[in-house]
């Protein structure tokens, strides 16, 4: 019973705010919206038993991800974007590409109806722990180096040439 | 609660992400939808590991590498857009027709 009501309630919270990141008029409650929606995710995944992705959600999604767009939302933001139109004039097309894939996607959803838990969720950390260092070791290290290029393509591209008098 | 509950969520986020990702005026609105669609992705890859192969973790573990990736592509993604900033003075995606002959 509880279960059911924290799924539901969690539920809502992701799909309003997340309605709300993509509908919201103004950049910055968008961005506000959209850490909840994360935030919701993630107690969908503590109600699914991964541990793991609940705290790397958070770390990564909520004070991450979230915080890096609020940064760049209020770097370049303007007064005047409160007055303009934020959706374009295409979303008749794309509310219908919405209506087909949903009927898609909800027909695969239905076909799993009857599927329960096998058993109770168990804590998941030591299990991912040694599939990084084994059987997933060198994606690992490809992640980490794709970490690095990230890092290094983030400093290369906002780097700004002085011009020839500053110097 | 069954799998169909799950997968019915994660499908709903998905088509809203893709409704922002296709509508959204502001390039931050679409960096943002991607953002949402890639959280719908990883909730479907963390029932289906409880749901149907609780033993392995494998589904946590590749969502993970999802997030990583994530995490970089709007570092990455972020970045360019205040060099594109620099060089055009707007975030408005039907402006960035710098290439259009």
């Amino acid at each position: 019973m509880i279960e059911h009501i924290a799924f539901y309630s969690l539920s809502a919270l992701v799909l309003l705010s997340a309605l709300a990141v993509v509908l919201h008029r103004n950049t910055v409650h968008s961005s506000l919206f959209l850490g909840l929606s994360l935030a919701g995710v993630a107690g969908l995944f503590a109600l699914l038993g991964a541990d793991f992705l609940f705290a790397g959600q958070i770390m990564v999604y909520v004070s991450g991800i979230a915080v890096l767009v609020m940064f760049v939302v209020m770097l370049l933001g303007r007064a005047s974007d409160l007055h303009l139109r934020q959706v374009n004039e295409f979303w008749m097309a794309a509310l219908l590409i919405c209506a087909i894939a949903s009927a898609g996607l909800l027909k695969i959803a239905r076909s799993y109806s009857g599927t329960l838990a096998a058993a109770a969720a168990a804590p998941s950390t030591r299990t991912i722990g040694k599939l990084f260092l084994g059987d997933y070791l060198l994606p690992f290290e490809l992640v980490s180096l794709i970490l690095l290029a990230a890092l290094l393509g983030a400093v290369f591209f906002t780097h700004r040439e002085l011009p020839e008098a500053a110097k | 609660m069954t799998l169909a509950h799950y997968l019915t969520v994660s499908a709903l986020l998905f088509l809203i992400g893709i409704f922002g990702a296709l509508t959204r005026r502001n390039i931050i609105g679409v960096l943002m939808s991607i953002e949402l669609m890639f959280n719908a992705a990883n909730l479907n890859l963390a029932a289906f590991d409880r749901f149907l192969h609780p033993e392995g973790a494998v589904g946590q573990t590749i969502a993970i590498f999802t997030m990583t990736v994530a995490a970089a592509e709007i570092v990455v993604g972020l970045a360019l857009l205040l060099a594109i900033y620099r060089n055009t003075d707007t975030t408005y995606v039907e402006d960035f027709n710098l290439l259009k002959g």
